[in-house]
């Protein structure tokens, strides 16, 4: 019953399964399970003993309640942990010996995983339910001295760059979702950027979860070196099913000094059906580090799936003139529910930070934003910008902005500036006087008043985003 | 560490009450007891941690407080008025002699709501279950009040470690009119805590303009949480300018439950040496066409910490509403603070609201500017300073009580500069 597809919400076209032999982990949550994923993934001691440790910290830890979105109690025992495609037991060593069906996959999905798509210049991780699938260009990156791997392998090859840096900006003992995942992340992608190094393309890891009653819990950990640069992609599917699926990842990105890092999603998870039945929760901590000076970590989010996202992907400023930047838009319909918004914590001397939030809630969905900036006693000189804009559609759904705003020293400047409107009715009458129906007129307002976080985003994400912003509304106006 | 908990027989202490009363009463005492003080762990104290402030600057809390001596007032001058005066917390004179008499009813406040409704606020509770004074001030239906009404708010110099606990309720009718002036005075060089619950209700066509004037800094920690009711047509203007108290949390609510009712509140204050304040707002947009307009001016030196959190909640039916939230503070010492949070929270798409909040210090070019023309660095900020607070003076109407204000500011302002 519950591995039934449901076919009729035609809107979300990735809605489909892939019928795949799976193997996965005990039903449930426990050390059997941690120990049966360390097993499975072939992993050294000290990572099974860091895993163990988190779990430990999880029996005393608690669920945090503070969002405004509340869910069903989410019952951790019945979920598979781990789950992984058959075939992928003997690791694939080339793309050819990969399984037709997954490829097939990702063709339908339209990720370019052949290497014959070349000309796209995009290197690919691809996770499928709990592990990695392919990682294309590897040779090419290798010769620039670049790691991007599966994290399941740079724990086994680069043992030291792994120690070093995980759980150093989420540590184990965050918060109940982060611990969850330091306990149970079964894979994701690892990027290491040697000194100036500026990665040749847009690296990129595309999610999906296939199994039912399968939480996704991947880890992603990216480190850029004195003066190198990596722009990251991230993409997320699921198919249609009627139950909640969590997926709860952590992404750490650490930028050493003059490093740059641009960190760019598009997330569209499963939203759930017209009447809010099943959908993914995605309950993600994403943070960055400017460990070094002159460093920056800038997010682009594009939000419009999942039934419920909590998500502040943050910046840690602490290198002295380090810049942090946070460019967001959140989608919500039906009976969406997004909490999101990030995190500014000016710790060095003449930081920037700056927050473009949009957000635009249609049906009876409920989109608010969330978001912190403080700046310390010793952050001299810093600087924040935030702007935080927000569209609603038909009044059966709800706007929020909360903001929290701390400053402690008194050279530094932050202006926060939010408002909450409608579409103006006099650029829609313009638009259907021009010949546009209903839903075009309103798709592209839309989109003119996302322009600047789209704007953002590289080349062939942008494009994608701004069909997603039209296909989310979809129905949502008249 | 002070001991929070209260003994259940205070309450005998205070009065005889009946049996629904005393119930209450023990009801809000057991939870402040569970609670006790709120701490930042709280949501709306995160900013403000009352625990940690009392167990530092207190060795007791005195519930009980013997009636004091009668205090001078030194009344004002500057325009003719009617009054109350409050001391301590208790009515003990008023004088309405501008007025027709029978429109007015002023008494002592009797709790008759003895309601079952959580409240998340501890001092609240504390409130519910000690306060045993206050006012009772109701103008009656149609009618317009002459000249303004000063409310002086005495705290004698007897008080010491004391806790007052009291609760007013203003009462406009409709078509009628009032303009206010709180006006406190604070005699007592020891610390005490004041501790007010307020119920202001607005008839239909109501007008309430507001000003609440600190004459003086004091060493009194005060939280006051008011609840404003304004129905259709009604208007209330609120100018908050507090002179600065080791603590201060104003806890305004306003319901706009009717139609094209609206609601207006600015602040304008100068917090120095260790201060804490807090201005805490809610407006419920509940009908439609209302209107909120929001302006919180802050200016912080040594030490001085500023709090502004304020939320606008608009309801599914409050099509047309036009919301306005403004919060600006000017950081002149490497020591002070500033925190907000406005929050905005709307359920209707018809709508029009927006925030706005900067912190940050006195802007360099302007200084420059000025230094330019002649001014000394220190007379250039001066300016600046004044011209950013007067901003809100200047938006009061009758000139006697602008100017009686600005005198006031000024004297604050001159004391802080000779400080420094």
């Amino acid at each position: 019953m519950k591995n039934q597809n449901i076919n009729y919400n035609q809107d979300y076209k990735y809605g489909f399964t892939t019928d795949i032999e799976n193997i996965k982990a005990p039903k449930g949550l426990s050390e059997k399970t941690i120990k049966f994923i360390s097993k499975v993934k072939k992993e050294p001691k000290w990572m099974l003993e860091w895993r163990l440790k988190a779990f430990n910290r999880l029996k005393v830890s608690k669920e945090p309640n503070w969002q405004k979105p509340k869910f069903p109690k989410i019952d951790y025992q019945d979920l598979y942990y781990y789950s992984a495609p058959k075939s992928m037991k003997d690791k694939p060593k080339s793309l050819d010996e990969v399984d037709p069906k997954l490829i097939e996959t990702y063709n339908k999905l339209g990720i370019p995983l052949n290497e014959q798509k070349k000309l796209s210049g995009v290197a690919v991780d691809a996770v499928f339910d709990s592990v990695s699938v392919a990682t294309t260009f590897k040779d090419e990156l290798t010769k620039k001295g670049i790691i991007f791997c599966p994290i399941s392998e740079a724990i086994q090859k680069h043992p030291d760059l792994v120690k070093k840096y995980l759980g150093s900006v989420i540590p184990i003992s965050d918060h109940y979702f982060a611990t969850l995942n330091s306990a149970v992340f079964t894979d994701g992608s690892f990027v290491y950027i040697p000194p100036n190094t500026r990665c040749p393309m847009e690296l990129s890891t595309y999610f999906r979860i296939n199994a039912s009653e399968t939480g996704q819990f991947e880890r992603t950990l990216i480190i850029a070196d004195k003066g190198s640069y990596v722009s990251y992609l991230e993409g997320c599917t699921a198919p249609m099913r009627d139950e909640n699926q969590l997926h709860a990842a952590n992404v750490e990105l650490i930028a050493l000094d003059d490093a740059e890092i641009k960190y760019s999603t598009v997330q569209n998870w499963y939203p759930g059906d017209k009447n809010g039945v099943g959908g993914i929760y995605n309950f993600v901590t994403k943070r960055g580090a400017c460990r070094g000076k002159n460093s920056k970590i800038s997010w682009t989010q594009v939000e419009t799936g999942s039934a419920i996202t909590w998500k502040y992907p943050s910046c840690i400023l602490q290198g002295d003139n380090s810049i942090g930047e946070f460019y967001s838009i959140a989608i919500t319909n039906n009976y969406q529910k997004a909490d999101t918004g990030t995190k500014m914590i000016h710790l060095g001397k003449n930081t920037k930070s700056k927050i473009i939030s949009k957000g635009i809630s249609a049906g009876k969905a409920d989109n608010t934003y969330r978001g912190l900036v403080d700046i310390g006693r010793k952050a001299l000189n810093s600087r924040n910008y935030t702007q935080c804009d927000s569209l609603l559609m038909g009044n059966k759904c709800g706007a929020h902005t909360v903001p929290y705003i701390r400053n402690k020293n008194s050279s530094s400047t932050i202006e926060h500036e939010a408002t909450t409107s409608k579409i103006n009715e006099d650029q829609l009458f313009y638009c259907n006087q021009r010949g546009l129906n209903q839903e075009e007129a309103v798709s592209l307002i839309v989109n003119g008043f996302c322009k600047e976080v789209l704007q953002q985003l590289p080349m062939e994400f942008a494009v994608e985003a701004q069909k997603l912003v039209g296909i989310s509304l979809e129905g949502s106006v008249g | 560490m002070l001991n929070f908990k209260i003994n259940s027989s205070e309450i005998d202490k205070i009065g005889n009450f009946t049996k629904e009363e005393k119930n209450f009463r023990l009801k809000n005492l057991n939870y402040f007891n569970d609670n006790g003080f709120p701490n930042k762990k709280d949501e709306d104290w995160k900013f403000s941690d009352l625990k940690t402030i009392i167990s530092k600057n207190f060795t007791k809390l005195d519930i009980q407080f013997a009636k004091s001596k009668k205090e001078k007032v030194d009344f004002i001058k500057d325009f003719e008025h009617n009054y109350i005066i409050i001391t301590n917390g208790e009515l003990s004179a008023s004088d309405f002699r501008y007025e027709e008499k029978n429109k007015i009813n002023l008494e002592s406040f009797v709790n008759d709501n003895y309601s079952n409704e959580k409240e998340n606020n501890p001092l609240i509770n504390l409130n519910h279950a000690l306060s045993n004074k206050g006012y009772y001030l109701e103008v009656k239906d149609n009618y317009k009040f002459k000249k303004i009404l000063v409310i002086y708010y005495l705290f004698t110099e007897d008080l010491d470690e004391n806790i007052l606990n009291s609760k007013n309720k203003i009462r406009i009718g409709k078509n009628s009119e009032l303009h206010l002036l709180e006006y406190l005075v604070n005699s007592s060089k020891q610390n005490f805590f004041n501790n007010v619950y307020e119920d202001v209700v607005l008839e239909n066509s109501a007008t309430l303009k507001n000003i609440y004037l600190q004459n003086n800094k004091s060493s009194g920690y005060f939280h006051k949480y008011s609840v404003n009711k304004l129905f259709t047509g009604s208007n209330y203007t609120s100018f908050i300018f507090p002179a600065g108290l080791k603590f201060n949390k104003l806890d305004l609510e306003f319901n706009l439950e009717g139609e094209r009712s609206e609601c207006n509140l600015q602040s304008a204050s100068f917090i120095d040496n260790s201060e804490h304040q807090e201005i805490k707002t809610r407006v419920n947009h509940l009908s439609p066409n209302c209107k909120s307009h929001q302006k919180v001016k802050n200016v912080l030196n040594t030490e001085a910490k500023g709090v502004y959190q304020g939320k606008i909640f608009v309801k599914d039916v409050a099509q047309k509403t036009d919301a306005y939230q403004l919060s600006k503070a000017i950081l002149l010492s490497e020591s002070s603070e500033f925190n907000s949070k406005p929050e905005l929270e709307i359920y209707a798409d018809d709508v029009k609201c927006s925030h706005g909040s900067t912190s940050g210090n006195l802007d360099k070019d302007s200084i420059y500017y000025l230094m330019t023309r002649g001014l000394s660095q220190k007379e250039s900020s001066k300016l600046l300073i004044n011209g950013f607070l007067n901003e809100v003076v200047d938006s009061i109407k009758s000139n006697s009580i602008r100017n009686f204000i600005k005198t006031k500011l000024q004297t604050q302002l001159q004391n802080e500069h000779k400080k420094h």
